[in-house]
């Protein structure tokens, strides 16, 4: 499978920073927190909508990127899929406790997200050049809607199903579908 | 990639797919984490999805980190390089982060490894109660400190009669000059309080005299010059940490 071509980046920098972390170097850490840490902080920020937990969430993603950097594959994936599905990772587990643990009277799925984060405004700043733009387009707005609402803002079947007013398992399956027809589409 | 991948059920793909969306909690997400470690065929079909999808990571809009940002990673990793390794070779200047704010920012890297922890340190506090004299030793709280890395590396055990003792449950490497300090804090407006020095791991009685000692409060081990620092702060990497739990 080609690399998508939405990453620019140049293949090989990360990995091999990656594999200094490993040995315990951390100006290879800081290398990539150069190169990635403002578009981390980005997808951080649409995830948890506020500042400082998203700053919270890339701090813990290095940290555990430098903890975890031995166990990094090159055989198995690319590194920068690697640090962002630890940062992901990170973000969701911040966003489901904060939900738990929820104080304030707005908890973080009632947010307003930023218009930036809709689904087809975020359709549109996808890359003409990815396949999951092409893939996605052949899916009804409603349907990728949901789609992009889990991966960008991090919500659940329950909330998008509030959100859309939708039963929950008319959600769960057209997800299930779009996904098979994305897959069956990207090969 | 791997004919393996596509081989694939659809179940297990649209799984893989919901993994990667971060729509499974919960049981599921243990579930499909526990998968990825076994099954290749699921770790390869995770990794397609999360190729694909890492175009939308891309169109989040960039944010300029707060210029604090890296030195709170530094401060977290710096309790990562552990004076345990082999040989006694002077590590790399483990950057002594000796401000304070580093020191409790750093505590919001562990908030994670706590909740890890947690199961284990009640596990680990039900075994622990077999091995005390059972008729008048059993704690009031216990507290068990975790490495970075999630290893329990001590326990401290809080008594009806007001004493506190801490045991050790692994070695520790302390380079010759070095000591270990524990240090006690319970209120972040007072800041940490030693209350032991020791020059290995092994069992010590902890003076906390007359400080307060409540449920949730922190227990932490640093490395420090041999006479203890002298800062009356914790200076030196911190070894392992926990907060205390009322026993049931």
């Amino acid at each position: 499978m080609a690399t998508d071509a939405t990453q620019p980046r140049q293949t090989g920098e990360i990995e091999a920073a990656l594999l200094a972390c490993a040995a315990g170097d951390k100006t290879a850490l800081r290398r990539i927190y150069e190169a990635e840490s403002p578009r981390m902080l980005g997808v951080a920020q649409r995830l948890l909508k506020r500042r400082a937990l998203a700053e919270e969430a890339v701090q813990d993603a290095f940290v555990l990127i430098f903890r975890h950097a031995g166990r990094f594959d090159p055989e198995r994936g690319a590194g920068l899929t690697w640090i962002y599905a630890i940062l992901r990772n990170r973000s969701l587990s911040i966003l489901r406790d904060e939900k738990r643990t929820e104080t304030s009277d707005t908890p973080i799925a009632e947010e307003t997200a930023s218009e930036e984060d809709d689904p087809e405004t975020v359709m549109a700043k996808l890359s003409d050049a990815s396949a999951l733009r092409a893939c996605l387009e052949t899916l009804s707005p409603q349907r990728r809607g949901l789609v992009l609402l889990a991966f960008v803002q991090g919500l659940t079947h329950g909330e998008i199903a509030g959100r859309l007013k939708l039963p929950l398992g008319t959600v769960k399956s057209w997800i299930r579908r779009s996904l098979l027809s994305l897959k069956e589409c990207l090969g | 990639m791997s004919p393996a991948a596509d081989a694939t059920s659809p179940e297990a793909i649209a799984l893989a797919g919901e993994y990667v969306l971060g729509l499974l909690e919960g049981r599921e997400r243990e579930a499909a984490e526990h998968r990825l470690e076994q099954d290749i065929s699921f770790a390869t079909a995770v990794e397609r999805w999360r190729r694909h999808f890492a175009a939308l990571d891309a169109t989040a809009t960039p944010i300029t980190p707060s210029a604090d940002l890296w030195s709170r990673i530094e401060a977290g990793i710096a309790g990562l390089i552990q004076p345990t390794a082999s040989a006694g070779i002077a590590r790399p200047a483990l950057a002594t982060s000796s401000r304070f704010a580093n020191w409790w920012n750093s505590l919001f890297v562990w908030r994670g490894a706590a909740f890890a922890g947690a199961l284990a340190s009640v596990l680990l506090a039900v075994g622990l109660f077999g091995a005390l004299d059972r008729a008048k030793r059993q704690p009031l709280m216990v507290a068990v400190l975790l490495t970075e890395g999630n290893a329990a590396a001590a326990v401290v055990n809080t008594f009806a009669d007001g004493r506190v003792e801490m045991l050790p449950l692994q070695s520790i490497d302390v380079p010759a000059g070095k000591a270990l300090e524990i240090w006690t804090l319970w209120d972040r407006a007072v800041g940490p309080r030693s209350v032991g020095l020791i020059d290995r791991a092994r069992s010590t009685p902890l003076r906390l005299d007359n400080l307060p000692l409540g449920n949730g409060q922190l227990f932490e081990i640093t490395l420090e010059p041999a006479s203890g620092s002298p800062t009356g702060r914790p200076t030196g990497p911190i070894i392992a940490k926990g907060t205390t739990s009322q026993r049931l």
